[in-house]
């Protein structure tokens, strides 16, 4: 910011608030323009690039003919149940891990290997005992989210100041005691910013896993595509799963993370740094 | 010395930490080169056991039958017929017959590891 | 032990902490665990192999796809493409990153579109780069590149805008060209979270490059675990697994963080 400013007309003022408002959207212009710039001069086949109308329109067919709401809550469906469990998994035993040094000790190279293997590297093996469908995907996810949840918790946990504990104790409370009202809120911006890590790896793990083996869901409905060179309604899904993965970043995880973190002054030292 | 057992602590513990994070990075690339170049390095040393003698100083292009200890999958039949004239296999699976194939394809044959003999085609 | 240091701070899963038990090989002993289970599992539920091999049967796995030169072959393609797209991705990245971070005006029109492009992993335009490129190398070495540089480019703009802007006055004012500034402020500055990026990006990258690699089918580890389950061969998919597990653990660990660390212990603290 310049330390000296001409004063600026309200008129001024505005119109500079409406640009910085409008600016993220120059890039998605961009590719726009440059989409149907292409179009319009070299008129590529509609199975190598489809023009934006064609995209556009076949949105309209497989959200009209709902095909397109059913792959999408098929998909938000598998996300939902495998990363409510791989929270639930992994707050638990990140609790169990955190309070307890043994545990941990012995868990730790075990923990790095799995977190090495997790998504999708299981599914080869899963497909033979699982079967392709919504317990692969499942899976899949909870692997996803558990260990991401996981380490952020145990983490969360062995960051909280004894002296916090210690204190409590000396005051007289009991373990359970303890844990609710100085260790779950001193670990809970870990085990937040662990689940918004965790839910944005495990929608990007969903896709991957249904791209190579699912029934039905928007990485489905991608591959399928292919297969017939539909690039229209490749393009358009993939632009939904973009659009899904934002929305559920901004407008459910950040909130959530705004209402309880910063509502309770909880500072966090994992500041996001980088997507 | 160092004002205070905070301060000596600091800087005691800082060299080690940084050497430590080069001996990772150099057991790191060392690990990765391994993988990567180990087997040619091995297959290399061992040369001299896998060519017939008779094949040992060739004059110019010869046929072999390239002999695995093993059923070659499609990695392998592509990697040996890459080096000569595929010519069909010699008997069994793992018998590979090769025609033209020039000098320096033998050597670099010979320099594979999971080939088990190179012989002479009759 | 310096009683400055929190206790509590102290035992962190990190990988100072992990080499030190290295030494003592005590990082073994979960793994002989895990191992003892599995083999008590095959064995006590009596498990066919087409569902479960047992521990020894992996192994031999092993070292037949060793002896045979298949597990170098495909974990080599897998290794040079995961290097390659690194370095590309930091070659045409990070000069990105500095051009879009210099401007307010330009890192705040592109960090919508970087996370967007982030949501739609680079796994879900396989089908479209299948279709450009066909099912070759290509296609993986486009996807990967793709998954790599977004967070590079990311990353690189919030370390050039995080730098105060009164360095870059001050050296300024001493009189420094454009590429003084760019060597002495922007790079060092940016450095650390550079890294972080690279890092993040290592780790999306392999993923999608397992992913990429199963689906194109033209060598690979990804190839490897996914074309043995055509076959049932349980061994060879186990087999691959660890081997994956580990080579991440190896480039991560001993290659990417070692980076990271002396970086941050060169050029200052990481705003983490």
């Amino acid at each position: 910011m310049s330390a000296v400013a001409p004063a600026a007309s309200p008129a001024r003022l505005r119109l500079d608030r409406v640009a910085w408002m409008l600016l993220p959207a120059a890039p998605f212009v961009a590719v726009l323009a440059a989409w149907a710039a292409y179009w319009q001069i070299v008129r590529p086949p509609a199975a190598t690039l489809p023009s934006i109308l064609a995209v556009v329109q076949v949105v309209g067919d497989i959200a009209g003919d709902g095909r397109l709401g059913a792959n999408v809550l098929a998909s938000l469906w598998r996300l939902l149940l495998g990363a409510s469990l791989g929270i639930l998994t992994g707050v638990v035993a990140g609790f169990a891990t955190g309070l307890y040094r043994g545990i941990s000790e012995f868990l730790s190279p075990l923990v790095i290997f799995f977190n090495a293997i997790s998504g999708i590297v299981w599914l080869p093996l899963m497909i033979g005992w699982l079967g392709i469908g919504t317990a692969l995907a499942v899976f899949v996810i909870w692997n996803t989210v558990f260990f991401i949840v996981f380490q952020n918790t145990v983490l969360g946990v062995q960051l909280v100041p004894e002296v916090l504990e210690q204190g409590v104790r000396a005051l007289g409370a009991g373990r359970l005691e303890t844990l609710r009202s100085v260790t779950l809120p001193g670990a809970l911006p870990y085990i937040l910013s662990g689940i918004r890590s965790g839910l944005g790896f495990g929608w990007r793990a969903l896709i991957a896993a249904e791209l190579v083996g699912a029934p039905s869901g928007l990485g489905q409905m991608i591959f399928a595509a292919g297969d017939y060179h539909r690039s229209d309604i490749i393009i358009a899904g993939c632009l939904i799963i973009g659009v899904i993965a934002i929305a559920m970043d901004r407008w459910i995880l950040y909130p959530i993370e705004q209402r309880t973190v910063q509502r309770w002054g909880l500072i966090t030292d994992a500041e996001k740094e980088g997507v | 010395m160092s004002p205070n057992p905070t301060m000596r602590a600091a800087t005691r513990r800082r060299l080690p930490r940084f050497d430590r994070e080069w001996l990772k990075f150099a057991a790191g690339i060392l690990l990765i080169a391994l993988v990567l170049a180990g087997p040619h390095l091995v297959g290399m040393a061992t040369a001299g056991h896998r060519l017939d003698p008779a094949l040992k100083r060739p004059r110019g292009p010869s046929n072999v039958v390239v002999v695995l200890n093993f059923t070659p999958e499609r990695f392998h039949s592509e990697r040996v017929t890459s080096y000569g004239v595929f010519a069909g296999r010699d008997g069994a699976l793992n018998r590979i017959r090769l025609r033209m194939v020039t000098p320096e394809n033998l050597a670099a044959l010979a320099a594979i590891p999971w080939v088990a003999r190179i012989e002479p085609l009759k | 032990m310096s009683t400055a240091v929190a206790p509590s701070q102290v035992r962190l899963i990190s990988p100072l902490g992990l080499l030190q038990k290295l030494s003592g090989l005590k990082v073994l002993l979960p793994f002989a665990v895990l191992v003892a289970i599995w083999w008590a599992i095959k064995v006590g539920a009596g498990i066919t192999d087409e569902v479960l091999v047992s521990p020894a049967t992996a192994f031999a796995a092993f070292v037949r796809l060793v002896t045979t030169g298949v597990l170098s072959e495909y974990a080599s393609t897998s290794l040079r493409m995961i290097g390659a797209c690194a370095m590309f991705s930091l070659a045409v990245g990070v000069p990105i990153g500095f051009a879009v971070g210099v401007n307010r005006y330009a890192a705040r029109s592109c960090e919508g579109f970087l996370r967007f492009l982030q949501g739609v992993s680079g796994i879900a335009w396989l089908p479209l780069v299948i279709i450009w490129l066909g099912l070759s190398y290509k296609t993986t070495l486009a996807v990967v590149i793709y998954t790599l540089i977004v967070p590079i480019v990311f990353n690189t703009m919030i370390g050039v805008r995080t730098i105060p802007e009164n360095y870059v006055l001050a050296l300024r004012s001493l009189g420094a060209g454009r590429l003084r500034l760019a060597t002495d402020v922007y790079l060092p500055g940016a450095l650390p979270s550079i890294v972080v990026g690279l890092r993040l990006g290592m780790g999306y990258g392999w993923r999608a490059l397992i992913a990429a690699e199963m689906l194109v089918h033209s060598g690979g580890l990804g190839d490897l675990i996914f074309s043995a389950r055509t076959f049932n061969q349980i061994d060879r998919i186990i087999v691959g697994m660890i081997v994956i597990g580990c080579l991440y653990i190896i480039v991560d660990r001993l290659i990417v963080q070692p980076i990271e660390n002396l970086t941050i212990a060169r050029w200052g603290v990481l705003r983490k």
